[in-house]
């Protein structure tokens, strides 16, 4: 019997193209607004159980009150894991890696995640303590962080 | 108190980078599948739930109605569950929840996923993360598992030989399965050598991106024991979740996957398992990455916590070893579609009805265990199924 033989793979070809307008939010909006205007980094801190969010949130997930007050916390923190990727965000391959870290930051129970610049991989190590680089044009958005970097004494 | 439910068919296909099928045609292939399996017909099934996890990848939103026909659901109660990767085992603990309940005596669960039908699947798992805080900052699937293998590595003293290991395991066992995507004979060597996509993961410990579905039956306990007789019950499920700002969790630690442990402490709660390593015969574990493989069997106590280094070192989880792990190759080897690496319950069931072909273990399995993972490190889905 002859070989069974495959159909041709007929395709359609299109983009689904869509621009979103995405709200910050409440406390995503003082977040940012004080990043860009007086380069803080700010946390909300539960009034019940004392823990400091970082990202900021009107309500604390543990107590479930909405019982929050704002605080500053330091710029800096312990780096609690970092990437070095070879890959880009659409899947090339890189022959340089970028690399990014989260950062647990210091007086808050919280932390974000961002490039880490200044460094290279064999620089680093988990618990080390690193700090926030500040864009100096800033627009009120994460890219107002350019990136952590191991920190100076 | 939840009424008996038995898994009574499985449907199976081809896992493939690339099928030729519409999402619709899968679908009907693993139903008809299933139904044959089990020697029943469209007709015979109550309801229908859908399981796929992220629609970016094929393109049509809402993708279980495209399932409806294909999966005799047409004039049936039908419903889809998504919960990221652990749709894969959360999607048959809903049907299994449909059951249970009363409501219904048959069930089909059906869970797909069409990943090759877009230009990068990269820059559709770039569309999961937050738009605020995470999402700006590029982070795709290879890099998010990076920081999350650095830290459990970290944690525990484990290497990156030790990684490789799996991957050889797996996708040398993915040789006996048919329907395997990515079978490979591998040194450990050639796992090392393989290219970084972000330290520790390299290409070869990172399961490949896949079109597939896979269908499984379910059963009230009179339906069942009409239908076989030999039923392999649910004997336990469960589900963790955690919280999406992975920055800052209660451990700090993203090496120790606190919410996959409450899903299987659930599980063996309710199956009365005490200890996993003496109970359980056989496990097939959520191993989008070689890493996950290590990280699961800790969480699921087939091994002490982080002693998986151990277990892939010793031979444990080989397919002849004392407590064999993804004979069937597992997703580094059979293929990764995310929903439906349901893949991974079909093959404890083959396993225990010693339908599982030239992937039989060498030994009698009668209580098996799997698990499925994902979001932003958070969630993990376990089922134990088994012989009375």
């Amino acid at each position: 019997m002859a070989k069974k033989e495959k159909e041709p793979g007929i395709t359609i070809n299109g983009v689904i193209q869509i621009s979103y307008n995405w709200t910050v939010g409440k406390a995503g909006g003082r977040f940012f607004n004080e990043l860009k205007e007086n380069k803080k980094i700010m946390g909300t801190r539960c009034r019940q159980c004392g823990r400091v969010l970082v990202p900021p949130r009107i309500f604390c997930e543990e107590c479930f009150v909405e019982n929050m007050e704002w605080v500053e916390v330091e710029p800096k923190g312990t780096l609690t894991t970092f990437g070095e990727s070879y890959i880009s965000t659409d899947g090339k391959r890189l022959k340089e890696p970028w690399m990014l870290g989260i950062v647990k930051l210091n007086r808050s129970d919280g932390g974000l995640i961002h490039f880490i610049g200044e460094a290279r991989p064999e620089d680093l190590k988990i618990g080390m303590p690193m700090e926030i680089v500040f864009k100096d044009k800033r627009e009120g958005n994460i890219m107002d962080i350019l990136y952590f970097r191991p920190a100076k004494k | 108190m939840a009424k008996k439910v038995a898994i009574v068919g499985v449907g199976m296909q081809k896992f493939e980078f690339r099928k030729e099928e519409t999402v619709e045609e899968m679908i009907f292939d693993v139903t008809r599948n299933a139904l044959e399996n089990c020697h029943l017909s469209k007709e015979d099934i109550e309801a229908v739930v859908y399981g796929s996890a992220v629609d970016a990848f094929c393109g049509i939103h809402n993708s279980d109605k495209v399932a409806i026909d294909a999966s005799g659901g047409m004039l049936r109660p039908t419903m889809r569950n998504s919960t990221s990767g652990s749709t894969a085992i959360s999607t048959p603990i809903l049907g299994y929840t449909h059951v249970a309940s009363g409501l219904y005596n048959l069930v089909m669960v059906i869970c797909f996923e069409k990943m090759s039908e877009n230009a990068a699947a990269q820059a559709v798992f770039n569309t999961v993360y937050d738009e605020a805080f995470v999402r700006p900052i590029g982070l795709n699937v290879p890099i998010q598992c990076g920081l999350e293998a650095r830290a459990y590595l970290h944690r525990y003293g484990l290497t990156e030989r030790q990684m490789a290991k799996v991957s050889v395991k797996n996708r040398g066992n993915a040789l006996s399965n048919p329907y395997a995507q990515l079978p490979m004979k591998l040194t450990v060597d050639d796992v090392l050598s393989s290219p970084y996509l972000a330290w520790p993961v390299k290409r070869l410990d990172t399961a490949p991106v896949t079109d597939g579905a896979r269908a499984v039956v379910l059963a009230s306990e009179d339906v069942a024991k009409e239908l076989t007789d030999d039923p392999v019950w649910i004997k336990g499920v469960g589900r963790g979740a955690d919280s999406v700002w992975f920055m800052g969790r209660r451990n700090y630690d993203l090496g120790r996957l606190d919410y996959a442990y409450l899903a299987a402490k659930q599980a063996y709660d309710m199956a009365g398992i005490q200890n996993p390593m003496t109970e359980i015969d056989y496990a097939e574990v959520y191993d989008p990455f070689t890493y996950k493989e290590m990280q699961h069997c800790e969480a699921l106590g087939l091994c002490p916590e982080g002693g998986a280094g151990r277990m892939i070192d010793e031979g444990i989880s080989f397919k002849e070893g004392a407590l064999p792990v993804n004979a069937s190759g597992g997703l580094q080897g059979e293929g990764n579609p995310i929903g439906a690496g349901m893949s991974r319950l079909c093959w404890c069931y083959l396993q225990i009805k010693r339908e599982a072909g030239a992937c039989h273990v060498p030994k009698d399995v009668n209580t098996a265990v799997t698990n499925g993972w994902g979001g932003m490190y958070q969630y993990n889905a376990v089922m134990v199924i088994g012989r009375d």
